[in-house]
């Protein structure tokens, strides 16, 4: 378990999850995605990497439709969740981000206590029947989030109150506990210390059992610890899309390369 | 007139003043500025500060003090003149004319930022004043307890203020109660739902609301929404079937102002609802929809929940309004004091009493005048008190997202 | 990391996106709801904004227009001038009593000659008609002229506020049977007179710019006077607000330590803004008039009580602008060597005057439509009938003001002056909005980003 040489685990699963074809973002007149193609595989912790403005923060927040909120933002071309696309008229976005979590970059949990944080989701989807089983989601929620033996004493405690490493497993905690089939995490360590960043990092590892995670960073050695694929960005492109290992020992495409040495971003 | 002219002559001798300080600035280096420490117009700015300042200060105190004619005309005309010889003397090469200017006008800058001090010891002297001297005929605790208010210049008056603070308490409930759920439902609209189009034409017709003056409420409530109200709730209304004669006897009632008072109130509440909303984060709301909340589960569960303190402030603020709140009632709401728990009865606040005791043709020593002091007084404590309580748990909240 | 190894109490379910449950069609519903209220209270709002403004324009805008009467006065030397002299002294003597039964006999005069069906027959059954203001605009005009005696005149003078309330719809015949004011005979005849063009309607150019009446001749009252009234104390605020405000606000803004009295300064400002108005109504009548002895009902108290009460306003708005010029403009000027003093008044004050000025133009039209505090150092209760002499008695002679004038119109017993004070918010509204207008402009004008 406290296995560190996290990357040399097999990719254990080719079931597709996410398929996106084709797919255009813009602000406005800003083009921010250009094309972009790539199968997100099941079970799997997909890295999105490249420089600031890239457009893989972008493209993450597309894969459950959270650019919505964007009066400005348009999206074309096709992004499939299990062959259905989560861009059809009849996709009510509140169903998909129940499959679809996700975790922001800055820990953001609600001004409520730690229990209800993470009893918020299951709360408005309905997903429990009664308080003994929402309790039980929390219980295992927290347990997976890898945060239950240190707040299991103190669950109506202000979730605001605990500390960044631990707000931000909360909020791990409480996108899980929906039950969603994908996390997505936009770039969940960049406000945390090393320590914080490695437990989430061993976390995000974890989770990989039940979900298929994709996760936007900035840090190539993060990208290298917790994911089996690695997608790099390039001014709105997919520049190479390839096992985490051959991206970043053999990449194909000179930017790439630039990118990983060092030389771009 | 002489007021006027005295005026005229003190700036006439400060023009003069300047002049002439320029003037002796560069005649003591032979016309040479650079050899000067500041520019000659400081000096001359000087000397004219110095001929207008103190004559105009004497000139206040002597006015305060009811001197005239003569005396105040010499005083003042005295004051400028030394005031030009004696700075007059103080230039040469090294003087640093600019500091002393800036010195000075430093000086009156302090005092401009004092008048809000001087103001409110102004407020609180008038009240204390009239209001102990109101206590010495009149026994505190049948102001502060007396279920009666029937004033007569005759003497023999009750004064209990129990009655006009209900009428005000029930009247500013009544609003709150208009206000409050119409400002905050077009607050959450106008910052969760509307385009940036919508939101900037909405609001500024909202407030548009709040821009009216208070005079035009109390119009309003006296020839329109009273008489409306008296056509349903009224004798002749659709209630006179359930009560004997309806529930309302006059246009003038607690309802009538109540309701227009929470017009009133609609933009405040819901400006400052929509300032704190705003302050709550986005990641809050991307935290709530990344979970699949809709927006109005985010609005219920995160966003008002986090919002609360600086909304209950916001009311607060709104509530000291409506208490202070005079010409709506005055018009609105009734003469007759009253406990009453029928909205449609006529009664009377605070405010509104006031005026009364104060614009008749009483005798200002007379318990019936001086009380208005004290009922003043009352009032200024009430709603300080709401005010600085509303204002420290905003600003709590607001560093809570800082 | 053994807490992981719990399997998950619940299995994620993997309906079809495209088929949306029940439970999300509910939730769907109750967001619907949700927006609805909130366009529900919207459109309250902006319900409630147009009731407002229709009523004011519905009840106000007949104040506009005034009932006239044409009559040709034959100015009887016998009655005028007893003496036959032609000495104004001796003119003098003949009061309004003397005129009103010329008027009399003149408007019966129409009449007859026009040939007209009515009952009454006296001159004096006339008198209902015509407003008890025509006996004085007659009198007024012959001793300004006594060349004019012996002739006939023709007269537009003012219908009585029955006869004007009669053809704006506000008497209604049904109404009058208690009322001695007027006759169902008489209000006939007008009907008559009016067909004839006798009695016709105008614009009331006097409503504008005339003064006030007393409470029995609703028909001659104007605003003009309080408009004046207002005016003279809009400009004692200006002097006094805007120099004392901006310059409390370079201090707080650029000098203030932060020390115990700049905070001393900062919390009375604050408190100030939120003091019910009607409490510094009370400070004007106990400092400027029992402790000061200021002359009640002047506008120069009225002023110098706004002005205190639009302090923290300006105050408030003067700051914010300064704020928004960017350190950098002081850094440069500090930086080729001007006193921090040179700095904000030569660069930092300039920059930020248009939001000064568009922060004291909202605080003005505060002050202007503020009526509290103006009742109780008696500018309320004042008739406001003469125009004051020259300007410096224009800030000391008794006056009212135009809110103030308004609340005297809303209080008189004669609902003929309703309409007047309807009339006088609408040119109130008319003052405010062109304030809020310029501001506006300003602030378009000069905004500036950095």
């Amino acid at each position: 378990m406290n296995d560190m040489t996290l990357t040399e685990r097999a990719v254990n699963a080719t079931e597709n999850k996410i398929t996106a074809r084709n797919v255009q973002v813009y602000y406005g007149e800003s083009h921010a995605i250009k094309d972009v193609n790539v199968d997100i595989l099941d079970k799997t912790v997909t890295a999105f990497i490249g420089p600031s403005g890239c457009g893989k923060s972008t493209f993450l927040r597309c894969l459950n439709r959270m650019n919505d909120t964007i009066d400005i933002c348009r999206v074309q071309g096709e992004i499939l969740l299990d062959n259905e696309d989560i861009y059809d008229r009849r996709v009510d976005p509140v169903q998909l981000r129940a499959k679809v979590g996700m975790v922001f970059q800055k820990p953001n949990p609600f001004p409520k206590s730690i229990y209800d944080n993470v009893a918020y989701g299951p709360k408005i989807h309905g997903l429990t029947r009664n308080r003994a089983e929402l309790d039980e989601v929390v219980e295992a929620s927290l347990r997976k989030a890898a945060l239950w033996n240190e707040v299991k004493d103190r669950l109506t405690a202000p979730g605001t109150g605990l500390s960044g490493g631990q707000q931000q497993r909360l909020c791990i905690a409480r996108a899980i506990a929906t039950s969603p089939e994908v996390l997505l995490m936009d770039e969940p360590c960049s406000a945390l210390d090393p320590i914080a960043t490695a437990q989430v990092e061993e976390l995000i590892d974890e989770l990989r059992t039940n979900f298929s995670v994709v996760i936007v960073t900035h840090s190539m050695q993060q990208a290298a610890r917790v994911s089996q694929k690695t997608a790099f960005f390039h001014l709105g492109n997919l520049v190479e899309y390839d096992d985490t290992d051959k991206i970043f020992t053999n990449p194909t495409d000179p930017r790439t390369e630039s990118y990983i040495t060092g030389r771009i971003g | 007139m002489p007021v006027f002219w005295i005026f005229v002559i003190v700036l006439a001798l400060t023009g003069a003043g300047f002049v002439m300080g320029r003037a002796r600035a560069l005649s003591s280096v032979d016309g040479d500025r650079r050899r000067l420490h500041s520019l000659p117009s400081y000096a001359g700015a000087l000397v004219a500060m110095s001929a207008f300042l103190p004559a105009l200060a004497l000139f206040v105190l002597m006015l305060a003090l009811n001197a005239t004619g003569m005396i105040l005309t010499g005083a003042t005309l005295l004051a400028t003149l030394i005031g030009i010889a004696l700075s007059l003397r103080l230039i040469s090469p090294e003087f640093r004319a600019r500091n002393a200017v800036e010195t000075g006008v430093r000086g009156l800058l302090i005092a401009a930022a004092s008048v809000a001090i001087l103001t409110t010891i102004g407020i609180v002297l008038s009240l204390v004043f009239n209001t102990v001297e109101f206590f010495n005929l009149y026994p505190i605790k049948a102001f502060f307890l007396g279920l009666n208010w029937t004033p007569s210049f005759g003497g023999g008056s009750e004064l209990g203020i129990l009655p006009l603070l209900w009428g005000t308490l029930y009247i500013s409930f009544i609003a709150l109660l208009v206000a409050v759920p119409i400002g905050l439902y077009a607050a959450v609209y106008l910052s969760e739902y509307a385009s940036h189009p919508v939101r900037s034409a909405i609001k500024p017709l909202l407030e548009i609301l709040a821009g009216i003056p208070t005079i035009v409420y109390g119009l309003f409530a006296l020839l329109t929404v009273g008489p409306f109200l008296m056509s349903i709730f009224g004798p002749n209304g659709p209630t006179a079937a359930i009560a004997e004669n309806g529930w309302m006897h006059a246009g003038t009632a607690v309802m009538t102002a109540g309701l227009v008072m929470g017009i009133m109130l609609i933009p405040f509440v819901s400006s400052l609802s929509d300032d704190i909303i705003n302050a709550v984060p986005q990641s809050l709301r991307d935290g709530s929809y990344g979970l699949g909340a809709t927006k109005s589960e985010t609005i219920k569960q995160v966003i008002l929940p986090a919002a609360l303190p600086g909304i209950v402030g916001a009311i607060l603020l709104a509530a000291s309004r409506a208490i202070g709140e005079t010409m709506i009632v005055v018009l609105g709401a009734g003469a007759a004091a009253r406990l009453s728990l029928n909205p449609f009865d006529a009664m009377t606040t605070v405010t509104a009493k006031i005026v009364s005791q104060l614009t008749g043709d009483a005798d200002f020593a007379s318990p019936e005048a001086l009380v208005a002091f004290s009922l003043a007084m009352t009032l200024f404590v009430i709603t300080l008190g709401l005010n600085i309580f509303a204002l420290w748990i905003v600003r709590k909240y607001r560093e809570q997202y800082e | 990391m053994s807490d992981a190894t719990h399997s998950a109490p619940h299995k994620p379910t993997s309906r079809s996106l495209h088929a949306v449950d029940a439970r999300t069609k509910r939730r769907n519903a109750s967001e619907s709801r949700f927006k609805a209220m909130g366009i529900g209270a919207i459109g309250i709002g902006l319900a409630f904004l147009v009731l407002l403004l229709s009523t004011i324009v519905v009840n106000g805008s007949s104040a506009f227009q005034q009932t006239f009467i044409d009559v040709p006065v034959y100015l009887d030397p016998a009655k005028i001038d007893k003496k036959g002299n032609r000495d104004l002294a001796d003119l003098k003597k003949a009061t309004t009593f003397t005129y009103a039964p010329l008027i009399q006999n003149g408007l019966l005069d129409v009449v007859q000659k026009a040939g007209l069906e009515t009952d009454l027959s006296k001159a004096k059954e006339l008198k209902n008609l015509i407003s008890a203001s025509a006996a004085a605009q007659v009198r007024d005009r012959v001793l300004a002229d006594p060349s004019l005696i012996g002739q006939t005149i023709d007269f537009k003078i003012l219908a009585s506020s029955r006869v004007d309330g009669y053809l704006k719809g506000r008497v209604k015949r049904a109404d009058i049977a208690q009322d001695k004011n007027i006759s169902v005979a008489q209000l006939d005849l007008t009907d008559a007179l009016r067909k004839a063009g006798v009695i016709h309607k105008g614009f009331n150019t006097a409503f504008i710019f005339g003064a006030d009446a007393s409470d029995s001749r609703a028909e001659q009252a104007g605003i003009g006077v309080s408009m004046l009234g207002s005016f003279y104390m809009m400009l004692v605020v200006l002097v006094l607000a805007l120099p004392i405000g901006v310059a409390a606000s370079i201090y707080l803004e650029e000098f203030a330590a932060k020390n115990r009295f700049t905070d001393l300064i900062e919390v009375n400002i604050s408190n100030l803004a939120a003091v019910p108005s009607i409490v510094f109504g009370i400070l004007g009548l106990s400092v400027f008039i029992q402790f000061a002895h200021l002359p009640q009902s002047a506008p120069l108290v009225g002023g110098l009580v706004l002005t205190l009460m639009t302090l923290p306003t300006i105050i408030i708005s003067t700051r914010a602008a300064l704020k928004a010029v960017p350190p950098s403009i002081r850094d440069a000027a500090l930086g080729v060597g001007a006193s921090k003093m040179q700095s904000v008044f030569h660069h930092v004050l300039p920059l930020a005057m248009p939001g000064i000025l568009t922060g004291t133009i909202i605080g003005l039209a505060q002050a202007l439509g503020e009526t509290a505090p103006l009742l109780l150092i008696g500018m309320v209760g004042y008739v406001a009938t003469n125009t004051p002499d020259g300007f410096i008695d224009g800030f000391v002679s008794p006056n009212s003001a135009m809110p103030a004038q308004i609340y005297e119109w809303a209080k008189r017993a004669d609902p003929a002056f309703y309409e007047r004070a309807w009339g006088g918010i609408i040119i109130l509204l008319v003052f405010l909005l062109s304030m809020n207008i310029i501001a506006i402009i300003l602030r378009r004008k000069f905004e500036r980003r950095w």
